[in-house]
């Protein structure tokens, strides 16, 4: 079977700064991949170049998704063809309301596949129904996108919208960033519960403690640009003794 | 300017007398500004000067058979037209009784004249070339439910247009009224004098969506006594070259006015929003939200002065115009003034020019919604803070599709 991403010595820049210097990583369907790494060591980045952000120019390799090359694809059309990511900083859009916001996105998809725009009391349904598994009330429901919600608030909508998105890749950039104990808990029984055959998930974290909770496939260890080591999830726990000092010049 | 110069051509006009004759000798002297004017620096009137303009003539009463269909109008309305610059002879009738109408007489004249800054070009222009005048009195304490829909169509590109109408409200009147320009002809300088009595209130729309060759040059002069209320707004949309000027006298305590407004601007449209809010007595509010959208090589202009009087102690005037532009060949210009007396104010303006936020265009495309569909919802977002501050729902739906029919013909991310 075609994996779901092969990621081939994908060198990208920002500006004139070189930041990933030849990744290789594949991904079969229904896997979960952790990519760890200290700061500045090009995870965000590698979550931007795989969804299509403006800005971040690829100077080498491939991106193949279900064997076809994206990186030519916008990222609307990178999302419609089933990428999701899951922002590390959620952005506020004052005076788009959320439900137009998730409906229009949730039509994209649909239109692409061909499908009718979907049903409005059903989809008003649909969201109360998955929101209610992720502790979301009808006030955040209600809200402009992201506008006067909490830290918390924000990567539970994030995680909103994945499910109701159903991609086939999920990125999720620091989800866990700025998360407390039972908010961390939340978001990963969420990620969690849309774990499956069908979806494979690229969790970027710095910190092991999310990996206790979304526990991954495969561990691998992104420093200076390269992926330095790849594991099972004990290399997680590895890292989180003897941290990222001396991971660059294992490669 | 040498008169053979000036535009329209009134050497065609018939005897005018009084405040007329008056306004003609003020034009004939001074004509339109020049360069050097402060107030007409960022609207600029030279092209005016190259067309032949003939101020338009009543020829024999016009019936509504004459006139082109109108879409988009509230049922329940009660509308007047103009049609080439000249009013339907039966356009009042039905009125609802509590509104009297009639023509203006020279009294009424003088009375608008008042609302205004003297020796105002389009004020002077358009009352010596008056092609109609038409004064509303709402009587004290009706309150008129129905909007009154003034709706200015026309198709000779060779006219000038000059209606004049005066609308009053009694004490304790309300009445929600709209004017909406949609015509072809060459000029359109509508004057508008709107007293508002005591404890009266006004819902008032104006919608500017002139045919892409007509220059529409607007004067409109607001006077609002103690606890009055003006909900107002104006929408730019049509025409080559608009100016929409709008002067408010706030001239008794704890009035209240909204004069908000949007421009929409594409191709060479040039818009100027021109305000000057006057505070002469304490305890009343003022707020004006401006929102503009510039594609192509439009061009915005927001004059907005806040003038507060040494008695207009506790006044509150805000004031706020953010631009956007979606390309790099449009130009705003935001020029707000306050001028401030009185100690114990508060008062706020601010002016910001920007573009569309490419961060916010990431995370909606992320999503898989198009970038031409993101742009649009967040220039929706952007104009909604100026469009719901409406609060009359007959006056907000008679505006709103003006705003979404822009929309829907903004070209999808050709500027990337």
């Amino acid at each position: 079977m075609t994996p779901l991403l092969e990621i081939k010595d994908l060198h990208a820049s920002v500006g004139e700064t070189p930041i990933l210097k030849g990744i290789n990583l594949t991904i079969n369907h229904g896997e979960i991949h952790a990519i760890m790494g200290p700061n500045g060591s090009g995870k965000s980045t590698m979550s931007y170049v795989l969804s299509g952000r403006d800005g971040y120019e690829v100077t080498g390799g491939d991106v193949l998704m279900n064997g076809q090359s994206i990186l030519e694809m916008e990222a609307d059309e990178r999302a419609r063809a089933g990428m999701f990511l899951a922002f590390q900083y959620p952005v506020e859009l004052p005076g788009v309301a959320g439900m137009s916001f998730l409906r229009a996105a949730v039509n994209a998809r649909r239109i692409e596949a061909g499908e009718d725009e979907i049903d409005q009391l059903e989809f008003v349904k649909m969201v109360r129904s998955k929101a209610k598994d992720l502790s979301i009330n009808e006030d955040m429901l209600k809200r402009a996108v992201n506008v006067g919600f909490s830290g918390g608030e924000k990567k539970r909508y994030e995680i909103l919208q994945m499910a109701l998105l159903e991609p086939q890749l999920a990125v999720l950039d620091e989800t866990d960033s700025g998360l407390d104990v039972d908010a961390l808990k939340i978001v990963s029984d969420g990620v969690n519960m849309l774990r499956g055959e069908q979806r494979s998930m690229l969790v970027i974290t710095h910190y092991q403690r999310l990996l206790n909770h979304i526990v991954p496939d495969y561990v691998h260890i992104l420093a200076n640009g390269k992926i330095r080591r790849s594991g099972g999830k004990e290399l997680a726990l590895e890292v989180e003794e003897s941290g990222y000092a001396g991971i660059d010049d294992a490669a | 300017m040498p008169e053979s110069m000036m535009q329209p051509n009134l050497q065609g006009l018939g005897p005018v007398e009084g405040v007329r004759a008056a306004a003609l000798a003020r034009w004939q002297d001074r004509g339109w500004p020049g360069p050097k004017d402060e107030s007409w620096r960022f609207t600029r009137l030279s092209s005016l000067a190259k067309m032949e303009l003939q101020p338009a003539v009543a020829n024999g009463a016009l019936t509504p058979a004459d006139m082109p269909q109108l879409n988009g109008l509230p049922e329940a309305a009660h509308v007047i037209r103009f049609h080439n610059g000249v009013m339907v002879s039966t356009a009042t009738d039905g009125l609802p009784t509590a509104i009297a109408s009639r023509q203006l007489d020279d009294d009424d004249l003088a009375s608008l004249m008042a609302l205004l800054p003297s020796g105002h070009p389009v004020t002077d222009l358009s009352l010596a070339a008056m092609t109609s005048g038409l004064c509303l009195e709402v009587a004290p304490g009706a309150k008129v439910k129905t909007p009154i829909i003034l709706v200015f169509s026309g198709d000779d590109s060779a006219l000038s247009t000059h209606p004049a109408v005066l609308l009053r409200l009694g004490r304790g009147a309300q009445a929600v009224v709209a004017e909406w320009h949609k015509s072809a002809v060459g000029l359109a300088a509508p004057v508008l004098g709107v007293d508002i009595g005591d404890e009266a209130r006004l819902d008032y729309a104006k919608i500017q969506s002139e045919g892409a060759a007509t220059t529409h040059l607007a004067a409109t002069g607001i006077k609002m006594g103690e606890n009055a209320v003006l909900d107002g707004f104006q929408l730019s949309v049509g025409g080559r070259l608009a100016r929409l000027e709008a002067h408010v006298m706030l001239a008794a305590e704890k009035s209240d006015c909204r004069l908000s407004a949007i421009y929409l601007g594409r191709g060479n449209q040039h818009h100027d929003i021109t305000t000057n809010m006057i505070h002469a007595k304490g305890h009343c509010q003022s707020n004006q939200v401006i929102r503009g959208v510039l594609d192509d090589a439009a061009r915005g202009v927001f004059q907005g002065k806040v003038h507060v009087a040494q008695d207009a102690q506790k006044t509150d005037g805000q004031q706020m115009s953010r631009a956007l532009l979606l390309s790099r060949k449009a130009e705003a210009d935001a020029k707000p003034e306050l001028e401030i007396y009185a100690d114990d104010v508060i008062c706020a303006h601010g002016a910001t020019v920007g573009e569309l936020d490419e961060t916010q265009l990431f995370y909606l495309t992320s999503r898989g919604i198009t970038r031409a569909l993101a742009k649009s919802m967040l220039i929706s977002a952007f104009l909604d803070d100026a469009i719901d501050m409406v609060e009359n729902t007959d006056l907000a739906d008679l505006l709103r599709p003006h705003v979404s029919g822009w929309m829907q013909s903004l070209k999808g991310g050709v500027d990337g």
